[in-house]
């Protein structure tokens, strides 16, 4: 029996640990129920779009090699650029959890009378299976309630770098959608890295530099 | 590619502050690519497409990295569907390094296209880009690319021309 997404992610929200960060989808089902569930914290990403969320977090792990960084993806995305599980299993940063939400149709283009619009993995593709064929260390298909809270623990108790498709319904919840743009969202996101790592993302340019240097002597 | 075109593309990508580079290797930055995943001041990712390259420096930009792309000309098109949904839709910054296959002087019949589509995309995606045709002009290139890329918050190009990668 296929799992309810928007009931999983609440209790994936409940166990990401303080100090992680998300990348997740920007628009979508997703990306909106994510969002009701952690109140929109700064910690979570909303940039990923089809084909590029495992990227953007592959590149975000391997900058943060010491943070644990989750990533929030679709069964649709994931489709859109396999290259990326190619990337995920040369580099294997062990502080990247990938969850995939497969539920096997391209659920936020809406429906009709005939259904949902199936992807690939309604049919033959396994996911899981190409992720350990690229190499990704620890890759598991979840169908089962019961398997899914001990998946998350172990990927949130030890530095594997998993990928964890997760075998859900189709089907909406009446969140509300999310209200923000890119623009906004990667500044909040970029802000919060900065004051969590004490670091400088956007740059500064070298005359400003200079010229805080002189006031300072 | 020439030596001093190496040292001078090298020395340029370490000038600029570059720390992170990902990238498909070409005939002509080959020995590019083999010099900066030596580098212990460069995390280098290689990748089977340059498309996913961007999605990966864009979010090591977002850890506080300083990306740049290498790669040939035909790999802006590849990358041209994730720079328009990352940087047109959000602003990152990633410093691209490209041969620049079919400018004038190009002796392979494949390398044509290549050169038709360069700069008109590049254009398209609003990226502002400098030709390099003189080894001496590679490594200021570079510096200054990067610069304007990380002011916009959006990808700056540098084309490498085989007037710079060759010895006549």
């Amino acid at each position: 029996m296929a799992l309810d997404r928007y009931e999983w992610l609440g209790r994936l929200a409940g166990r990401i640990p303080d100090d992680a960060l998300v990348m997740s989808t920007y628009i979508g089902a997703v990306s909106f129920e994510w969002a009701h569930h952690t109140e929109e914290h700064h910690r979570s990403a909303h940039l990923g779009q089809m084909g590029n969320v495992i990227g953007l977090a592959l590149g975000l792990a391997l900058a943060l090699p010491h943070r644990k960084v989750v990533c929030l993806d679709g069964d649709g995305s994931v489709l859109m650029e396999l290259g990326q599980l190619v990337a995920m299993g040369e580099q294997q940063p062990g502080n990247l959890v990938v969850f995939v939400v497969d539920n096997g149709v391209y659920e936020s283009i809406g429906w009709s009378s005939r259904g949902r619009r199936p992807t690939a993995t309604a049919g033959q593709v396994d996911l899981a299976a190409i992720a350990a064929g690229c190499g990704v260390p620890y890759t598991v298909d979840v169908t089962a309630e019961e398997e899914l809270d001990a998946e998350m623990d172990l990927a949130f108790s030890r530095d594997v770098c998993s990928f964890i498709n997760v075998r859900t319904r189709p089907g909406h919840s009446h969140v509300r959608p999310r209200r923000t743009d890119g623009i906004e969202d990667k500044y909040r996101f970029v802000r919060y890295v900065e004051r969590l790592e004490g670091i400088w993302i956007t740059g500064v340019p070298p005359q400003d530099i200079a010229l805080m240097k002189g006031r300072d002597r | 590619m020439t030596a001093a075109a190496l040292d001078a593309a090298h020395d340029g990508l370490r000038a600029a502050g570059i720390d992170f580079v990902s990238g498909l290797p070409d005939g002509w930055q080959r020995p590019l690519h083999e010099r900066v995943e030596l580098d212990p001041d460069i995390r280098y990712v290689p990748v089977c497409n340059e498309g996913v390259g961007f999605s990966i420096c864009s979010g090591a930009w977002l850890g506080g990295k300083k990306p740049a792309l290498i790669m040939e000309n035909s790999g802006i098109r590849v990358a041209s569907e994730y720079i328009a949904r990352i940087s047109l839709g959000t602003g990152v910054p990633v410093t691209l390094l490209c041969s620049y296959r079919g400018d004038v002087g190009e002796t392979e019949h494949w390398g044509i296209p290549h050169g038709i589509v360069a700069e008109p995309l590049l254009q398209a995606l609003r990226i502002k880009y400098l030709i390099v045709r003189h080894v001496e002009d590679l490594a200021k290139s570079i510096v200054r690319a990067k610069r304007i890329a990380e002011a916009q918050l959006h990808p700056a190009a540098v084309l490498v021309s085989g007037d710079c990668v060759w010895e006549d």
